[in-house]
């Protein structure tokens, strides 16, 4: 989770990332930041994110980022 | 049968009838009996079409979900003995096969739109290399049946195709649901595309008569066709005139055209879709809204989230993600990064996406380079505004510009409508050459007319009363779209005491008896019902 805190801040650190859910919906990351978001977690934790996990439930707060992380990762 | 006609008019009560006295299990029989008979009104050959898009897609989703429960149930069987690189291994052969029906589906359907709308413009093309080396060129004789919405109709299908593929959603067992999904006659011409989920929740749900819901709906409409049959139709013959003979206009009304233009198209449009949300209210559907005051956007991307959200939404989902999130796009970044640095790795995926993505939207619009050079200035915008974000962040701190200041944003709103109405016509006069042919009428003919008949000749042709008709019309259409910013105008509207209510409606009823039914010969069919 904390790696992803990193990522997150990166990108965009004027968000409070335990209490905002609303990442997607609320526009607070457009279609580019989420593009440069799935780069980064693809890297950083060596998953393939398909398009088939491209919701805006799955992006819409760290903890949802996080919990398709480990779906993925126990898809693969 | 047109939409603006007594016999659509017809037609929907006697379906609302029905509807309503049928059990409520069997509505949505109702809705593809309705369905059927409206698109076979239109061309029962056409039908045909419209029943391949329906079997191929049910037929291929149906396979693709027997090879998924099949796995599940045999990986569950199998757990304890499988290894992980045996698992592994079998599922990727169920995903190639999964992958095989989806893409055969696929290229059926998008097969079938890209020879009926394409063939003309491709053979054309062919000539035209043909006779650069002396050569006589195929005749064109052919003539191509075009199914009403195939555009629509068969990018819903396909959308419900890779989400079943993706496994975002399960696949339809009955066929029949399915052919209603496809030709659903509210949105069968000119959409909204909706996906699967959605919309199957609200065509087979259990709809109770509902006097709010019939009210609200027969609002919306009124109001639709007040859009397309007054403004629209009305401002039709100005458009249309300066369009064909722009040559001949000054700079400053050729450039009143092109707002016209601009007015005429959204309330054209946007017309259609309050006819059709309003409809599908009465029948208890609440169908995707396809616009959020697009004239009031701030920048051209965000014009493009506001204006046809659900084509916006469809390329989004199913071309720009798969494509900027694809291995190969995003090894592309990953060597960007170490050549030319974090900044270009993060839009070079994105950059290609929308290229991709503004191409096809242009070809979706029509087969025609107007429409193709459309697509791409479109996409330049938003790509420049991608790649010089930090430039116009340091030109505004360094002109310390108030972003939150009204006359910042009404500035923003003005010039993105201005470059959003350039851009639009360019398609529109003619061929492609005739649209930079107004562009430079625009900016070079500099001759002041001297009377109103010289500003707006073909607005005095068609009387005054028809003006000052149109005039008031986009006050209401600004206004009203000033108010929705806090919350719909049906609401405001539910406010006004019944009487008031009631007479505001009449006076609706009668602008169109008045205005818009005469303008029906000038204004036509719907403009996006030719894409």
């Amino acid at each position: 989770m904390e790696e992803l805190l990193e990522i997150l801040n990166d990108i965009n650190p004027d968000v409070d990332y335990d209490k905002e859910d609303n990442l997607i919906d609320g526009r607070v990351y457009d279609s580019l930041s989420i593009i440069t978001l799935i780069t980064r977690i693809c890297d950083t934790f060596d998953i393939e994110i398909g398009p088939k996990w491209m919701r805006n439930e799955n992006f819409n707060s760290a903890k949802a980022m996080w919990a398709m992380i480990q779906a993925i990762e126990e898809d693969e | 049968m047109s939409i603006t006609s007594f016999t659509f008019v017809a037609f929907v009560f006697a379906a609302l009838i029905l509807y309503y006295l049928v059990p409520k299990r069997f509505q949505w029989i109702i809705l593809l009996l309705a369905s059927l008979v409206f698109y076979a009104r239109y061309s029962e050959k056409c039908l045909l079409f419209v029943l391949v898009t329906a079997v191929t897609v049910w037929g291929a989703a149906r396979v693709m979900q027997g090879l998924s429960d099949g796995r599940k149930a045999y990986l569950k069987a199998h757990k304890a003995e499988m290894s992980k690189e045996e698992k592994s291994a079998y599922k990727k052969k169920i995903r190639k096969q999964r992958k095989m029906v989806m893409l055969a589906a696929l290229l059926l359907n998008l097969g079938i739109l890209c020879v009926v709308k394409y063939f003309h413009f491709a053979l054309a093309q062919i000539n035209a290399l043909i006779s650069l080396t002396g050569g006589e060129g195929i005749a064109d004789t052919y003539r191509l049946l075009v199914p009403l919405g195939i555009s629509f109709y068969t990018f819903q299908a396909v959308g419900y195709l890779v989400d079943v593929y993706w496994e975002n959603c399960k696949a339809e067992k009955n066929f029949f649901r399915m052919l209603l999904f496809v030709s659903f006659f509210p949105q069968v011409t000119q959409g909204p595309i909706s996906d699967y989920e959605q919309l199957s929740g609200e065509l087979f749900a259990e709809h109770s008569l509902s006097y709010d819901n019939y009210a609200r709906g027969f609002q919306r409409m009124l109001w639709g066709f007040m859009k397309k049959m007054v403004l629209a139709n009305l401002v039709a013959p100005y458009v249309q005139d300066v369009f064909a003979n722009y040559s001949t206009y000054t700079g400053i009304s050729a450039f009143i055209g092109a707002l016209f233009y601009s007015v005429q198209i959204y309330a054209d449009f946007s017309g259609y879709m309050d006819i059709m949300c309003g409809l599908c209210e009465m029948f208890g559907i609440h169908l995707t809204e396809n616009f959020e005051r697009p004239y009031f956007s701030k920048s051209i991307a965000e014009y493009w989230r506001r204006w046809h959200i659900s084509l916006g939404a469809w390329f989004k989902r199913y071309i720009y993600f798969p494509i900027a999130m694809s291995n190969w796009s995003r090894q592309l970044a990953w060597k960007s990064r170490e050549r030319f640095g974090q900044g270009i790795s993060d839009v070079l995926p994105a950059t290609i996406a929308l290229v991709v993505v503004w191409l096809c939207t242009g070809l979706w619009h029509g087969a025609s380079w107007g429409y193709v050079a459309w697509g791409l200035v479109n996409g330049l915008f938003i790509i420049l505004s991608l790649w010089l974000e930090h430039i116009y962040a340091a030109w505004k701190k360094a002109l310390r510009i108030n972003e939150s200041a009204w006359l910042w944003r009404a500035f923003q709103t003005v010039r993105t409508f201005i470059l959003v109405t350039f851009i639009k016509v360019l398609p529109e006069v003619g061929t492609l050459s005739d649209g930079f042919g107004l562009w430079r009428q625009i900016f070079t003919e500099h001759t002041l007319p001297k009377t109103v008949d010289e500003l707006l000749p073909a607005l005095a042709a068609n009387g005054t009363a028809n003006f000052v008709v149109i005039m008031i019309m986009i006050v209401l259409l600004f206004v009203t779209s000033l108010m929705q910013r806090k919350m719909p105008i049906r609401d405001y509207f539910a406010r006004v005491p019944l009487p008031g209510r009631l007479i505001i409606m009449a006076c609706g009823f009668a602008v169109i008896i008045i205005f818009g039914v005469p303008a029906m010969a000038s204004g036509g069919g719907f403009l996006y019902a030719q894409f």
